[in-house]
């Protein structure tokens, strides 16, 4: 595996076994950036109630999460949902699509559960970019998710382009630095002539970069850093890009952080490597013990070194 | 921003049992391998890959840090070109750093989908070298098991790779105790008692007095699971049951058996007598098919469905190297151990793992183990000249509903108490001791 994919695991699995042999349940887990779940059966062993609870709601639903939600799961989302969740969607395993690629898919989407709530400012700013393509000029408002308690991705569309900012924080000294390096890295990549297309992307370290230098509140020190994205139409004018740049962009902080540690884990295993050789040099370096002779006085008694 | 549930890790040799905090069962099961780039016979001949020429175009670099499979996956890989399998953790020990370094990266992104930096740990570790004393004292029947270095370089990998929030390193047989709280039976929270482990290669009996394990008096059994399976296949064989069964299929098939069928009876003979009179009770009728043709066959079970799980009482039905029954081990294990805490022992004797989920195996050790015990007594009774008596010894076996996966469930239990963050070895505590920090080890949970 490369990439990280956009759905929850869990979900998936647990729901594929429910579909086969429905039993109680109730269990508890997380999402990356904070996201909390909980799957249950309340009533009977055949609805599945799935909570969510994802810190950013409120400024989710203000920029249209429930009605991608609605669109995305139509009858299953509760109006009302489960308590200190919030969303819940109901999944009844009897009125579910037979077996086959059909209940795979269904599956699949629920699983995408995250994704999709996460996905709603990123479509509003894709129309809203139509909408201001069309107008000739002009620029749209700049939303602002706070994820993660110290990060927030902000997203501006423009009549051009769509710019998505990611503010990121390492708690690290180590890791401040592999990302440094790592975003550095990521603005050079671009001159690749097989990734042309890619969206183009700046990294800033410390100083906000213009979209969003009036914004109030942000962190100035030394640990913060930016990254901007610039989506041209091309991105997401054909909707299953679309789709593909959303998943990509919201994963697009876990995926440093796991490409982070697995370069640190490649490192360390190059310094473990590195080690052993050096011990198999030092090894042979040792000098062989002195074979010691008996040696004895005069009188033939034998001499004990202590 | 609320604290996320602490996450539960137990590697074992087989199989890795992952999952959060507070449930009742592990998120993900799944076998303890990692497919990677390169032959897996010789990993580190030369070391891993480098790059032709350091440069500074992003063009030079590959991904080879990224380019692994875990778990099922691994195996499913196995025969891709270019990938080979490993298993990183041989006998409980963790054999190979890299690959486990790898195995746990993919395990919490991939699989839990997990932020580490939110997240608090709970390892679990073999029972081995955890008695009370400092390590390097503890008093070991075994070749050196699992020294504390392993467990600095485990909080070295958690700390610094993926900068964990806390971690808790916890013992197999302790979990195990606290797993058997979920029971109705258990009435105080104490983490006195006998631990009988049996997986799928070998059993342990393990003495625990307050959470401490004492080394001195562990006794490991050659006899579990894959035992008990390679048993029915060759009763099987010899009533010429597996005829109709492909070669490749029967062992399977066996296991298959062990599973849905056995339970301990009390009495052979009795159990012999009920079959031969009424066989169409007794006997089983086990349908399987053909994998590659399709073709139907079926088996019958008969005596091995009680047979099969006395290999434990009665080991010289199977065996000729091992020979001693199972009850008489625990009462060796107990009578080994200080004086002080046997009646404890005694008293809260906890069942785990997968090959112990045979019906009525508790009742029957219980008995067993009760007629030794009585036995004794009464000698000592008689050796006194009838001057003095026992007022008697309590035996008890706790069998639950989680024994399967009870040293996870134990795990996920301690870490929902609030008590768990503040046993943990923090980030911080880390930053400030260094590795060694590791070497404490805290008990907490207890009801006293």
């Amino acid at each position: 595996m490369i990439l990280l994919e956009p759905h929850n695991y869990i979900i998936q699995t647990t729901l594929a076994e429910k579909f086969t042999k429905p039993s109680s349940l109730d269990v508890q887990f997380v999402d990356f950036d904070g996201v909390r779940f909980h799957l249950s059966t309340p009533e009977r062993k055949s609805a599945l109630l799935l909570s969510m609870h994802i810190r950013c709601w409120d400024e989710l639903v203000r920029y249209g999460a429930q009605e991608v939600l609605q669109r995305e799961y139509g009858p299953l989302v509760q109006a009302q949902p489960e308590p200190e969740y919030n969303v819940s969607l109901v999944i009844d395993l009897d009125t579910a699509p037979p077996e086959g690629e059909e209940r795979d898919n269904f599956v699949k989407s629920i699983a995408l559960l995250k994704r999709n709530a996460l996905a709603a400012p990123f479509e509003l700013a894709f129309t809203k970019q139509k909408e201001l393509e069309s107008a000739g000029d002009g620029q749209g408002e700049l939303t602002a998710i706070h994820y993660r308690d110290e990060e927030a991705i902000y997203i501006r569309a423009a009549h051009d382009r769509v710019t998505v900012i990611f503010s990121t924080v390492f708690r690290e000294e180590t890791d401040r630095i592999f990302g440094k390096v790592f975003l550095q890295e990521f603005v050079d990549a671009r001159r690749l002539p097989t990734i042309q297309n890619a969206p183009q992307v700046l990294y800033t370290n410390r100083d906000p970069p213009l979209e969003i230098r009036h914004v109030p509140g942000l962190r100035d020190s030394e640990d913060i850093g930016y990254v901007t994205f610039v989506l041209f139409p091309r991105h997401f004018n054909n909707p299953t890009v679309a789709a593909g740049t959303i998943s990509h962009i919201e994963l697009f902080r876990d995926y440093l952080h796991y490409h982070i540690k697995c370069s640190k884990a490649y490192m360390q295993s190059r310094m473990r490597h590195r080690v052993a050789e050096f011990q198999k040099v030092l090894n042979r370096a040792k000098t062989e013990a002195a074979t010691s002779t008996e040696r004895k006085t005069v009188t033939g008694r034998t001499l004990h070194t202590r | 921003m609320s604290l996320l549930s602490p996450i539960i890790c137990d590697n074992g040799t087989g199989y890795s049992k992952v999952g959060f905090a507070g449930n009742s069962d592990p998120s993900f099961v799944f076998p303890t391998a990692i497919a990677t780039r390169g032959p897996a016979s010789q990993p580190s001949r030369s070391g891993p890959a480098v790059p032709s020429k350091p440069g500074h175009l992003a063009s030079k670099r590959g991904v080879e840090d990224l380019d692994f499979f875990i778990g099922d996956e691994a195996l499913a890989n196995a025969k891709t070109p270019g990938y080979g399998v490993s298993y990183p953790i041989r006998h409980g020990q963790i054999d190979n750093w890299d690959y486990m370094e790898r195995y746990w990266e993919q395990t919490i992104f991939k699989y839990l989908r997990a932020e580490p930096e939110d997240h608090y740990f709970l390892l679990v570790r073999d029972q081995h070298c955890s008695t009370g004393l400092p390590d390097n004292l503890s008093v070991q029947t075994e070749p050196p098991l699992n020294p504390p270095e392993n467990r600095e370089q485990t909080a070295e990998i958690f700390f610094e790779s993926f900068n964990i929030q806390g971690l808790y390193i916890a013992v197999q047989a302790v979990l195990a105790l606290a797993a058997s709280w979920s029971s109705n039976r258990v009435v105080d929270r104490t983490l006195t008692g006998t631990v009988i482990d049996s997986g799928d290669g070998v059993t342990h009996v393990i003495p625990c007095a307050e959470g401490y394990v004492i080394g001195s008096s562990i006794k490991h059994i050659p006899i579990a699971g894959r035992d008990l399976s390679q048993f029915v296949l060759n009763l099987m064989r010899e009533r010429g049951e597996m005829v109709n069964v492909p070669p490749e299929d029967q062992l399977k098939i066996a296991g298959k058996v062990k599973e849905n069928y056995t339970y301990v009876c009390q009495d052979i003979v009795k159990e012999f007598r009920k079959y031969d009179a009424e066989p169409y009770k007794y006997f089983e009728r086990y349908d399987g098919e053909h994998s590659v043709t399709g073709r139907k066959y079926s088996v019958d079970v008969g005596y091995e469905r009680f047979l099969a799980p006395e290999i434990f009482f009665n080991p010289e039905i199977y065996s000729s190297d091992f020979l001693t029954p199972l009850p008489e081990i625990v009462d060796g294990v107990i009578q080994g151990s200080p004086i002080d805490v046997r009646r404890g022992l005694y008293k809260n004797i906890v069942l785990s793992g997968g090959s112990t989920m045979f019906q009525h195996f508790g009742q029957r050790l219980k008995r067993d183990l009760k007629q030794i015990v009585d036995r004794r007594l009464e000698a000592s009774a008689v050796s006194s000249g009838s001057v003095q008596k026992s007022s008697g010894v309590d035996v008890d076996v706790i069998s639950h509903k989680r024994q399967r996966y009870a040293v996870w469930f134990g795990g996920s239990l301690l870490a929902s108490l609030p008590e768990f963050y503040s046993s943990c070895h923090t980030k911080a505590q880390y930053d400030e001791v260094g590795p060694s920090i590791v070497r404490r080890y805290q008990i907490f949970g207890t009801a006293t």
